[in-house]
């Protein structure tokens, strides 16, 4: 271990992990080029440079791609990664109120000390933790699904039944393309390109990014940019600060984001979304929450970055990349005859132990250039609306279709992005519709899965026994129950003080 | 001084105009190909497909003298991206991977925008058996023990498997052995399936014997297919009778001419010949093929015939 570390600091390694950073700044930013894009790019130059250094680089990219994400989310709304939903829910309200800076700076030291949690769990605690990881077959990702599911409670604005509604839209969208089992043709309409299913970044921009240039083209005449933006001394020092007010929260937030991203096939947007929503729950004020509360943001970027380096223990223990950029590092070790698994821990423990330091490297790597780059990016709001409009379009149709190189993704962004744009009228909150889409695709497959199974033996067995399925179960029942108390809860507040309705109701944030 | 700068630009501007000279001279003397050439990923970025792409991209830009741009085109199962490559220009500019009998069995009996047997085929070049895999901490030690299982509760063990063409697959060798199991399709891939495997929520696992030999530390092979056994496998039984074989290839669209075609063949297998390629093929655990296009059109169409009933 100590070995991978001295590696891990040699100043070639760290010139190419401070590479992998900056092309990560670049690929998390730009919505529609996701991590795995950028590390799949990113391989081929690998190759000219010993092992480590390759993964230095890659880790660097993946690290830093999952602070990145969110900028955008901060600054106009558009997460640049699904792993940036839940940052957006806090992020652009902070940004609204002219505490770009701010949200910035925290999301990037967020992401460091999430980097490190999980990197620390790579080192030092890969094997007890497989061990758990290794108890979740189809039936407990079918429960932690539906737990997920639970967060629309969280998210849902002023009704929870628009929000229900829109988690239904979200999972029904989700459910177009080849059926997972029997592999029949749902909701294509003769169109090939549905045949593989709708594209999730791609429908993620359509719900965010273009109801946003829709609002900032209506709002024209009245508004010339998003926000105010006044450049403060000591920024960075205050917001981390505050940051680290809340110890607590850290560390929930760090363990929620570790043990989600080693979950094969869960991954940093879920990671985000469960540790926003604890975040949440467990918070005494919850008041804050969607209209620009700090916790909001660091709960999701702590999270989505410590399931990052946390998404690479299964591939250096078992073999099997935790994540799509996982699965795609995976690819790069064996293109050098590399075997991952538990066979390279035995021949190449240096390399898996520098590997991991890397990890951990690039979260500091990344604050420091993240940081720096704060005040810079902070000032993208000030751009006049009638400039940001048509730029953030034209970077929303490039990443839909950059994501699969299809153009009928781009179709789809539009449609659903017109749709979300005219339901927000209604009432109904994005979060939910996202939320839907994100999760249809690991609730699905793993509740066909489980049925087969089921088909085996019996459907008690496979879904209500087990330690971990009755503790998912728990958990949902739990989490539904304290929907349905705060609800209830502050409709009687509202009562009885009728005047105070205003504070009680989680309003939409763009209002 | 004047004089000087004027004589060296007036050098540089002919060097240049030189170089311009032979470079399209060149291209006249061969015409194709002279720009980059798409190579289509139908499956994820990091899955077999991938590792094939990248192995092959620095041969053939050797070879060819042009980039091979390597695009993903993901989804069902890579029908997307087979279709994609069904509707491009058959100019010789677009090519794909390809997996058989996974094309063909992505188009069995369902109208999915391409036959299998009109691409123009390139070659294969990398081949693995069938394995039929257990965890290492499987109370089924050997294929006998999996079988007498199997047969003293019929329906009770579960076999997974990735999509459609994993069920085919082992239906075929549940028919040899006589056995009635639960299949449970994985989507997503064989990255999908080796935890369900690993954390013993099925009872064994089929894909290819290179998985097998990858994930060795962890899963224990029972039997694998074909009429040999393993070098990377030692001491696994192979079931003669059973044919499930995945190969990877290289495939043009509909109607490429045979002339460019031909042209590619031989940079496929001057980059497959390399040793630097061979060795990675090896430690993967696949074996690799070499084929004439029309040994590659014959290959396809036994696997339709195969899989047509």
């Amino acid at each position: 271990m100590f070995e991978g570390l001295m590696q891990a600091l040699t100043p070639s390694y760290m010139f190419w992990l401070t590479i992998g950073v900056l092309i990560g700044m670049l690929v998390g930013t730009l919505p529609g080029l996701t991590a795995t894009m950028g590390t799949a790019l990113l391989v081929p130059f690998t190759f000219n440079l010993p092992a480590g250094a390759g993964l230095a680089m890659l880790g660097g990219l993946y690290v830093c791609a999952m602070f990145s994400d969110a900028i955008p989310a901060v600054l106009v709304n558009t997460p640049g990664t699904p792993a940036a939903m839940a940052t957006a829910f806090d992020g652009h309200p902070m940004c609204l109120q002219g505490r770009a800076h701010e949200a910035i700076v925290a999301s990037c030291f967020a992401s460091a000390i999430g980097a490190l949690f999980g990197a620390g769990c790579y080192l030092l605690l890969a094997w007890p933790m497989i061990e758990v990881a290794l108890k979740f077959g189809p039936p407990e990702f079918f429960w932690l699904g539906v737990f997920a599911l639970t967060i629309v409670g969280s998210l849902a604005g002023d009704s929870i039944l628009k929000g229900l509604a829109g988690g239904g839209i979200g999972l029904l969208i989700s459910s177009v393309g080849i059926s997972h089992g029997n592999e029949i043709a749902r909701y294509t309409f003769g169109v090939p390109e549905l045949r593989g299913g709708v594209s999730l970044v791609a429908g993620l921009i359509g719900i965010f990014a273009v109801p946003q240039v829709l609002s900032m083209v209506a709002q024209l005449r009245k508004k010339d940019s998003i926000a105010d933006y006044h450049p403060k001394r000591g920024e960075t020092l205050k917001t981390i600060l505050k940051v680290l007010a809340h110890p607590f929260h850290i560390v929930r937030s760090a363990v929620i984001g570790s043990f989600i991203g080693i979950l094969p096939g869960a991954g940093s947007p879920i990671a985000a979304l469960v540790s926003y929503n604890e975040a949440v729950r467990w918070s005494k004020d919850k008041s804050g929450f969607g209209k620009g509360d700090l916790r909001g943001v660091t709960a999701s970027e702590i999270a989505n970055n410590a399931a990052a380096p946390a998404a690479i223990i299964p591939l250096v223990t078992l073999g099997v990349p935790g994540s799509s950029p996982a699965a795609v590092i995976a690819g790069a070790l064996m293109l050098r005859g590399l075997n991952p698994g538990p066979e390279l821990f035995q021949s190449d423990g240096t390399l898996v132990y520098s590997f991991g330091w890397s990890l951990m490297l690039a979260g500091f790597v990344t604050f420091i250039l993240g940081s720096l780059f704060a005040p810079y990016l902070a000032r993208i709001i000030r751009i006049p609306l009638r400039l940001l409009a048509p730029l953030i379009m034209l970077l929303a149709v490039i990443g839909a279709y950059a994501i699969r190189n299809n153009i009928f993704d781009v179709y789809f962004m539009f449609g659903l992005g017109v749709f979300v744009f005219l339901v927000k009228g209604l009432g109904f909150h994005p979060g939910p519709i996202g939320l839907g889409l994100i999760l249809g695709p690991i609730i699905e497959p793993s509740l066909v899965q489980a049925m087969y199974i089921a088909g085996a033996t019996s459907i008690g067995n496979v879904f209500f026994s087990g330690t971990v399925n009755i503790i998912l179960i728990a958990l949902s029942v739990l989490s539904i129950a304290f929907v349905v108390w705060t609800r209830s809860v502050d409709m009687m507040k509202d009562r009885a003080a009728p005047k105070e309705k205003d504070r009680s109701v989680n309003g939409d944030e763009d209002k | 001084m004047k004089k000087a700068s004027y004589l060296l630009r007036a050098g540089i501007l002919s060097a240049v105009a030189g170089a311009f000279l032979t470079v399209t001279a060149s291209v006249a003397v061969a015409d194709y190909p002279e720009k980059p050439i798409t190579f289509i990923v139908p499956y994820s970025p990091g899955g077999g497909s991938d590792q094939q792409a990248r192995r092959l991209q620095p041969g053939l830009e050797k070879e060819l003298g042009v980039t091979i741009r390597i695009v993903y085109k993901t989804g069902g199962g890579g029908a997307v991206g087979f279709n994609e490559l069904a509707r491009s220009e058959p100019d010789g500019y677009s090519i794909s991977n390809v997996v058989v009998p996974n094309i063909v069995i992505s188009a069995k009996g369902k109208d999915v925008g391409y036959k299998p047997g009109d691409f123009s085929y390139i070659g294969m070049t990398a081949r693995a058996v069938g394995a039929l895999m257990v965890p290492k901490n499987s109370p089924y030690k050997t294929l006998d023990q999996f079988v007498a299982a199997a047969k003293a509760n019929p329906g009770k063990l579960t076999v997974a498997g990735v999509g459609n063409t994993g069920e085919a697959n082992f239906a075929e060798l549940a028919k040899i052995l006589g056995i009635e199991t639960t299949y449970v399709p994985v989507s997503g891939g064989v990255g999908k399936m080796m935890p369900m495997l690993q954390g013993n929520h099925v009872d064994a696992g089929m894909t290819s014997s290179s998985h097998a030999v990858r994930h060795r530390a962890t899963v224990d092979t029972l039997v694998i297919a074909g009429p040999g056994s393993s070098a990377a496998l030692p001491g696994v039984p192979n079931e003669p009778n059973w044919t499930y074989i995945t190969t990877w290839g290289v495939m043009a669209p509909p109607g490429t001419p045979a002339d460019k075609v031909a042209i590619l063949n031989n940079a496929l297998n001057k980059a497959t010949a390399d040793p630097k390629v061979k060795e990675m093929v090896e430690k993967n655990g696949l074996q690799q093929m070499r084929q004439t296009p029309a040994e590659a059109k014959a290959y396809v169409e036994a696997s339709i015939k195969k899989f047509s009933n």
